[in-house]
């Protein structure tokens, strides 16, 4: 009977502690939790290749767009984003054969302006720093005499990324028929 | 009078006695000892039977408690026992609870501001994008898609019910509308000419995947083949043609692109909307 009582006012329970503890114990197992979800989304791998990804259309649109855009007013600014939106054999072929482009674009006196429409990866290698593009591209090309006319391009691109940037390094049109047309 | 009662009060008053003297003693460990002499002093030691004229005196006084002011006395004690047990713990007790409401409230803080970063990185639409970084879904869905356009515009004038199939399987929501515009010219063109239309995806790239809602890009050759009169039906297939060349005894070849919206939907990829850039 004694050791009753003495155990009933030794380990009587306090309900404010009891709670509170349990409180703490929950609030400990949340932060646990999301402390671990953070630190796994910050460290995701798919993440940054998710960026890669976007960084490359991106830089592939506005390559595509620029090699499709070109003033015969304002040829060396022209040409010259042309060489910069380029690397490796692409770039050298533009580069060889700037002049005799340039005399050609002089003398048909045209305004050639771009508008990407649609644009998606096909392939992405991020460690090599290569992609595959495709850009659905719709070209307006003004002419002398001031007609307008629109065509739709079906562009496949390549990128490598250089110094850290990705630049078209190969570009052409899908081929129709199963045979290329330019 | 039960002699229950009266045992329970003479064990209350034991126990009170025991914690006084414990407290005044200043030794906690022995509050409620038996073996105190503050304990044996009035009270027999426990098991051995209390001398009868001890037991007399008690049973008058509890005799006389039963009817006035013995109660007061009973809750006297008690209280003086709670008393000395609460005093021990006061000080180091409510600052314990503080900590721990504290800790509470670090550790529910850090909950959510953990959850609010992850959220916030989740949420970034180049992740949400998984477009290449699922490579499994990214082909599925390329394979999918490329399939639905290649049975979509593809006509052959014999079997026009094919078309209706393809249309009734595939195409969900504002589709089913531009897919019958989209067809319509086609479909008269190459039943007058007595054609087949063939439509073949030749290349396609996923744009973007947002859970259950995809977009694809897809080139497409399209050839049309006339079994009347000339031959090869005149015009393309399909408006948005941009480059058409004539193959021989082939029939008309022309190049195509455009963009499809694809829902996923019961396990099975749906065209819901067709974007041919405005051709």
């Amino acid at each position: 009977m004694k050791r009753a009582v003495r155990a009933l006012t030794a380990h009587r329970p306090r309900p404010l502690s009891s709670l509170v503890l349990a409180l703490t114990l929950v609030a400990g197992g949340f932060a646990a939790w999301t402390g671990q979800d953070w630190y796994r989304a910050a460290h995701d791998d798919r993440a940054a290749y998710a960026a890669q990804r976007d960084e490359a259309l991106a830089a592939g649109e506005q390559a595509v767009q620029n090699l499709n855009t070109l003033d015969h007013r304002d040829l060396k600014q022209g040409l010259d984003l042309w060489e910069s939106s380029t690397t490796g054999e692409l770039h050298e072929q533009l580069a060889s054969g700037r002049a005799e482009f340039a005399e050609q674009v002089k003398a048909a006196k045209t305004v050639t302006t771009a508008r990407v429409l649609s644009g998606a990866v096909t392939e992405l290698d991020d460690r090599a720093g290569r992609a595959r593009v495709l850009i659905a591209l719709r070209v307006t090309v003004g002419a002398s005499d001031g007609a307008k006319t629109d065509k739709d391009s079906r562009m496949l691109g390549e990128l490598t990324r250089t110094g850290g940037r990705w630049k078209l390094s190969a570009l052409g049109q899908a081929p129709v028929g199963g045979a290329p047309t330019g | 009078m039960s002699t229950t009662r009266h045992h329970i009060n003479r064990q209350r008053r034991r126990q009170a006695r025991a914690t006084r003297s414990a407290t005044s003693a200043g030794t906690p460990e022995s509050a409620g000892s038996p073996t105190r002499p503050g304990g044996t002093a009035v009270l027999p030691p426990p098991g051995s039977p209390s001398p009868p004229s001890a037991r007399t005196a008690e049973t008058a006084a509890d005799g006389k408690a039963a009817g006035s002011g013995n109660g007061t006395a009973d809750r006297k004690a008690s209280g003086a026992a709670l008393g000395g047990r609460s005093a021990r713990g006061r000080s180091r007790r409510p600052a314990g609870l503080a900590a721990l409401c504290a800790l509470t409230v670090l550790l529910g803080g850090f909950a959510g501001w953990a959850h609010a970063k992850a959220e916030a990185l989740r949420d970034d639409p180049a992740r949400r994008n998984t477009a290449l970084t699922d490579l499994a879904r990214t082909s599925e869905l390329k394979g999918r898609t490329s399939k639905a356009v290649d049975r979509l515009f593809s006509y052959d004038h014999t079997d026009p019910g094919a078309l209706e199939e393809a249309a009734r399987d595939l195409l969900t929501g504002k589709a089913v509308d531009q897919h019958r515009a989209l067809l319509a010219d086609v479909r008269k063109r190459a039943d007058a000419q007595k054609a087949v239309i063939t439509t073949t995806v030749t290349e396609s790239a996923v744009e973007r995947i947002d859970g259950d809602r995809a977009r694809v890009l897809v080139y497409a050759d399209q050839s049309s083949v006339g079994t009347a009169g000339n031959g090869a039906a005149a015009g393309g297939a399909d408006r948005t043609g941009e480059s058409r060349k004539t193959a021989g005894d082939e029939g008309v070849y022309a190049g195509a692109m455009l963009a499809v919206d694809v829902v996923h939907r019961d396990g099975r990829w749906l065209v819901s909307g067709i974007d041919t850039f405005g051709r």
